[in-house]
């Protein structure tokens, strides 16, 4: 891999497996009810009302395709998650197509939230969000394990206490 | 202004400049619902008592209800403290404390202008919400309430929130705008030359003259469509100049100060302490006569729109010059201007960095002007293809960094890199640079940006 980065994808704690499952769960669900609406213009074929052919077969096709394309690369995008803590500053990672690292210093940090969805709490994990006063300096952790969600937001308040500027 | 420590009571003219419009709105009722009547009707007989009695009587009504408003407003000034109470039903009870006032703006909206009124606007550093008000005072008053407060907040211990003044001279903190040396003002002429020299406005203005010549020769229908674009196009247009009209920017001890107004007048006072980011831009048709507009990212100026906060609508590389030397002292250069003129024009001198020229596909227009300086102290960027941008952002300032890689910029070894900072929408935006100049770059900032 020649990709040039700066920090190497291999020293970031990564996400959580099973927050493969969460994504998948959220996009069987998501492209369940897209593809649902597209099948409305083919349903109106066969009850007889007039409805381009074109509409009917090629809104559903196009529907599966990009739905496909997204799962071939879901697990590559969960993969390429992950936070990495360093001695002054918190950084993560995130993207396959457009790749992010985001940088933090502990020193500019204003709260930490952990959030948990219903599905996310099936799988006991949690997504951790650090904010700043930038507005888009903002760092999302995603697919963390309950306790080590707690763990690590422990850790990143009193860092922030302790690098306050 | 002599007993301060009493509570005080507001301007009684006040509650009328805030509620003048109930009684246009009363006039009003009464106009449509006698509208079949001729004056000569109108005050004759019966009529004439009933319509007196019923204005004394709204009249009476209103004025119980200003009276009361008036009453229960009430400010203080303490040692360390202003305490602003108002309402008559629901009371509210604001305070803000002197040391950690960090600015003082006085606005006159225009009724209160006529009857020479001002208002006092106190930015607080504990407060992250609404911003104190005091309304409204006679304008000499509310001068010496300020000179007043920011007297008493240099008295005080100084406490790590403040930048209001420079510890050297205590004692200079005047506000007398007139005895502060002048940096940049614009004239009427200029302003408006430079409101049309923008595309926007000039596409806008075209669009809203075509609708309505097809308007006035007879395309029905279409005024319901015009009508909002027209309307939302002349408040945006009014805006930019009611922001640039007679505008004054003078330097102060600790900043600089700025005025402006086309119907009410607007006075800033912005320390050099508290701005995060600076944005200096030059539209595309500004370029041929060489303007700039300098905008900056300050905290505690509450904005009501997305729009950044403006301290020179429009002034030449001299006033840009002005302006960025109070705004920005350190820029961490010697020849620091030059190497401004370097940053809001095209070119890599002084070690600018620009985007390769494998830019070229990506950004045809704007890959010559990529670029991006680092010195001791401040990150300095480029881009934009049409108005061309230069940012500066102070490294103290920076709140995180994104390394970001699309696609395309994967193939072409490109990569960006955003520097974000607090107090409004201005980033600092390494724009299509090398990647692993890029990668470079966001190390050793991570490692720049945390130096005490």
């Amino acid at each position: 891999m020649t990709a040039t980065t700066p920090w190497s994808p291999n020293s970031f704690t990564p996400a959580h497996p099973s927050y493969f499952k969460v994504k998948l769960t959220t996009w069987a669900i998501t492209w369940g009810v897209i593809l649902l609406v597209t099948l409305i213009p083919g349903v109106l074929l066969l009850a007889g009302v007039s409805t381009p052919l074109w509409l009917a077969i090629g809104a559903p096709v196009l529907a599966l395709v990009i739905a496909l394309l997204i799962l071939r690369i879901l697990r590559r995008q969960v993969l390429a998650l992950g936070y990495l803590e360093r001695e002054e500053d918190f950084i993560v990672r995130s993207g396959v197509m457009w790749r992010k690292q985001v940088v933090i210093p502990y020193g500019r940090m204003q709260y930490v939230e952990v959030n948990s969805g219903p599905l996310e709490r099936r799988f006991g994990l949690c997504q951790l969000t650090l904010n700043t006063a930038g507005a888009g300096a903002t760092a999302h952790v995603y697919g963390l394990p309950a306790e080590q969600g707690q763990a690590l937001r422990e850790r990143l308040v009193s860092a922030g206490e302790e690098k306050m500027l | 202004m002599s007993n301060n420590d009493t509570w005080q009571r507001v301007h009684p003219a006040s509650p009328f400049v805030h509620g003048w419009l109930a009684i246009v709105g009363l006039l009003y009722i009464y106009w449509q619902n006698t509208d079949e009547l001729s004056f000569a009707e109108r005050f004759a007989g019966d009529r004439l008592l009933w319509t007196l009695g019923l204005a004394g009587a709204a009249l009476l009504v209103v004025l119980v209800f200003y009276f009361l408003s008036w009453y229960f407003t009430r400010y203080k000034l303490t040692e360390s403290h202003v305490y602003v109470n108002s309402g008559t039903l629901f009371r509210s009870q604001k305070q803000a404390r002197i040391d950690k006032v960090q600015g003082i703006d006085i606005a006159q909206p225009l009724v209160a202008r006529l009857l020479g009124l001002a208002e006092l606007r106190f930015d607080v550093a504990d407060s992250s919400e609404s911003v104190l008000r005091l309304a409204f005072l006679s304008k000499a008053d509310a001068h010496a309430l300020r000179q007043l407060i920011l007297e008493r907040a240099n008295s005080g211990t100084p406490s790590e929130a403040r930048v209001l003044t420079d510890p050297a001279a205590p004692n200079q903190t005047d506000p007398n705008p007139a005895t502060l040396p002048l940096m940049a003002k614009v004239p009427i002429g200029r302003l408006l030359a430079s409101l049309f020299l923008q595309l926007p406005i000039v596409i806008g203005t075209l669009a809203c003259l075509t609708m309505v010549i097809l308007w006035l020769t007879g395309v029905q229908g279409i005024i319901a469509g015009v009508l909002p674009v027209l309307l939302s196009f002349g408040s945006w247009f009014y805006k930019q100049l009611n922001q640039g009209w007679n505008y004054t920017a003078s330097a102060m001890d600790t900043g600089m100060r700025i005025s402006y107004g086309l119907a009410d007048t607007r006075q800033h006072s912005i320390p050099a302490g508290r701005v995060q980011a600076i944005c200096v831009t030059a539209p595309l048709l500004w370029r041929l006569v060489g303007w700039y507009k300098v905008e900056v990212n300050v905290l505690g100026t509450k904005n009501d729109d997305a729009d950044n906060f403006q301290v020179l609508p429009v002034g030449d590389f001299e006033s840009v010059t002005r302006i960025m030397g109070i705004l920005l002292p350190d820029l961490g250069v010697i020849n620091q201007r030059e190497v401004l003129a370097t940053a809001v024009s095209t070119g890599y001198e002084h070690g600018f960095i620009g985007s390769p020229s494998r830019a070229k596909s990506l950004s045809p227009g704007a890959w010559k002007h990529q670029g991006f300086l680092v010195t001791d102290t401040t990150v300095i960027s480029r881009y934009g293809w049409l108005a061309r941008t230069a940012t500066f952002v102070p490294h103290s300032r920076v709140q995180g960094l994104e390394f970001s890689q699309g696609p395309w910029e994967q193939k072409r070894k490109l990569a960006g890199v955003r520097l974000f900072c607090a107090g409004g929408n201005i980033i600092g935006h390494l724009h299509q640079v090398d990647a692993q100049i890029a990668a470079e770059f966001t190390l050793a900032q991570a490692t720049r940006q945390v130096e005490r």
